[in-house]
């Protein structure tokens, strides 16, 4: 078999998702960590407790009672101008709920991998999204990658986007298919990651020099503008993610993009997707134009702020946009559904648009289901509920 | 592409021997993806491990639906759902005393190369751990990864026990290569 490409200046190694967070949290240099473990999160922090063992990783690593907790710990020490880095799942996830508010209303350009796992009840571990995407409102980044490689490079990426937006942002990666699977990674070396992403020196901090009270009670009009200033903030996220990627790109040799597009070129009809579920559709679009159908995917990479603009493009032109949601909203369907309903309203020969609930709670989609789905999508009047499907 | 599921019970070593096996082939220069089924396993209960190796970089994110190969810890676990990855190409390696004959009585249409794993980790002094030796079994079955790779591997990451692992692997390698000299039915 063909050797796999060495980078120049980093090696490649066997590593599951989990791992590659952790090297990616490694490389970003933070220094204060406060993590709770929750399967199937846990080897995040293993990893990352095995680094400090070997004297590889500094980072003050503190292991509160509960998420609640670590969201708490985490938020002063970001104001205090440390860098800071955490990971969860689910549960945990939903456990943060109150803290991930305030900390994008602190400001807090905190950095949290989510290993996206069904939420309870009942109790499982599968790949299900629905966790992190019920936090879409409170103020965070999103990003969603779809392998190990990705999850290393966009932990590292996030540091640089959400100090410069001073916004917290949160990488997902998909329980079993990212998090447990096993694949090579190349790791880039420790100084071409210092060169991409410089030390945390925020113009503001909390100083026991200079004491000050931040978060303090406020105003109609002060709490207006606040939410005014978070508003814009989340407005350059679209074109610094572009710009850290680019540059990315540049060192590395490869980079992720927001909205990605896969053989969309005269594309009839695109698949939109998320997270893990992309690789499986890149392989569905391959064979499908192979057998002769123009289909493309888009990949969202980027979910908050969501890249209306990057979308609308991506999307003009097509007949068909074919939504995969792996996560569920009770009384809404599929929310990336419905994000994209909103998104592509009103622009002129919106496509027609068909929400699938596929893969929820981690049931399996082979690329000929996805393949099968863009087939009946084609043939069926869309519908604005999503729909059932596996 | 190769693709090959694993399936064992919870503390038998399956998750391993797939970590093992993609290691092998990454050594090869292969691209490799394995993952295995966690959190609700149990000791004891079936666990399942996937590996996919090419050429190319694996871009699936799904469970394997047909299998090129798959190794089974434990000859009661050769059914119903396991059996649905399997089709007349799908070489199946068991841990069972049983004969080929037998097998090939029981489940007709199936290619199973049933390996008496225990009794060759037994011999080795490895007590009731088999992963040496079906793996062993396994790389001669598919035909890759090369022995040698296999066992580079096994050297690299056993942590203790090492020529023992090593001398089961060779032992489970040379078993399969006399029941496919019996000839398998295809």
């Amino acid at each position: 078999m063909d050797a796999i490409a060495k980078s120049a200046r980093g090696a490649t190694q066997l590593l599951t998702g989990n791992e590659a967070v952790a090297w990616g949290a490694r490389l970003a240099r933070p220094q204060v960590c406060p993590v709770y473990p929750i399967t199937p999160q846990t080897p995040v922090l293993e990893t990352l407790t095995a680094f400090q063992a070997e004297g590889t990783f500094d980072a003050e690593i503190i292991t509160p009672e509960s998420e609640h907790s670590v969201m708490s710990a985490c938020i002063p020490a970001s104001l205090a101008g440390t860098r800071v880095f955490t990971a969860t799942a689910s549960q945990g996830l939903l456990l943060m709920h109150e803290l991930l508010h305030y900390a994008s209303g602190a400001r807090a350009p905190i950095v949290m991998a989510n290993v996206n796992r069904t939420v309870a009840s009942p109790w499982a571990f599968w790949p299900d999204q629905t966790d992190s995407l019920a936090q879409r409102d409170t103020g965070w980044v999103q990003l969603y990658v779809e392998s190990a490689q990705e999850a290393l490079d966009s932990v590292i990426q996030a540091f640089r986007v959400a100090e410069q937006a001073l916004l917290p942002v949160m990488v997902s990666l998909d329980a079993f298919y990212v998090s447990h699977a096993m694949e090579p990674v190349d790791v880039p070396a420790q100084a071409d990651v210092d060169a991409f992403l410089p030390p945390f020196a925020p113009e503001r901090r909390l100083d026991t020099a200079q004491p000050s009270s931040w978060g303090n009670v406020v105003s109609q009009d002060m709490y207006y503008r606040h939410r005014q200033a978070i508003e814009e903030a989340m407005a350059r996220v679209p074109a610094l993610l572009a710009q850290a990627d680019g540059d990315w790109q540049r060192r590395f040799g490869r980079g992720w993009g927001v909205v990605e597009r896969y053989r969309c070129d005269g594309a009839q009809a695109v698949v939109v997707t998320m997270g893990s579920m992309c690789g499986t559709a890149r392989v569905a679009v391959d064979d499908m134009r192979e057998a002769g159908l123009p289909v493309g995917l888009v990949k969202v990479r980027l979910f908050r702020p969501l890249p209306v603009a990057a979308l609308r493009a991506a999307c003009a032109g097509v007949r068909d946009v074919v939504v995969l949601d792996r996560n569920h909203s009770p009384g809404a369907g599929g929310v990336l559904h419905q994000e994209l309903r909103a998104a592509l309203y009103g622009t002129t020969n919106a496509p027609r648009i068909h929400g699938l609930l596929a893969g929820v709670g981690g049931v399996n989609v082979p690329p000929r289901k996805i393949a099968e789905f863009v087939r009946e999508a084609r043939d069926s009047e869309p519908r604005p509920e999503s729909v059932w499907v596996r | 592409m190769l693709e090959i599921v694993i399936q064992g019970r919870g503390g038998q070593g399956a998750q391993t021997a797939g970590n093992l096996l993609a290691a092998a082939f990454f050594g090869e220069g292969a691209h490799v993806q394995s993952f295995a089924s966690y959190g609700g396993a149990r000791r004891g209960t079936p666990v399942s491990s996937f590996i996919r190796a090419d050429v190319a970089p694996v871009r699936l994110r799904c469970d394997i639906e047909r299998a090129d190969a798959i190794l089974c810890f434990d000859a009661t676990l050769l059914e119903g759902r396991l059996l649905a990855a399997a089709d007349e190409r799908t070489v199946i390696v068991v841990n069972s005393g049983r004969g080929v004959a037998d097998f090939a009585r029981t489940l007709p249409g199936y290619r199973v190369v049933p390996i008496d794993a225990i009794g060759i980790s037994l011999r080795c002094g490895l007590g009731r751990i088999v992963n040496s030796a079906l793996l062993g079994a396994l790389a001669r079955a598919v035909g890759s990864p090369a022995l040698g790779s296999l066992e580079r591997t096994i050297a690299e990451r056993s942590p203790k026990l090492t020529q023992e692992n090593l001398a089961a692997c060779e032992e489970g390698f040379r078993a399969a290569d006399a029941v496919l000299g019996e000839g398998v039915a295809a």
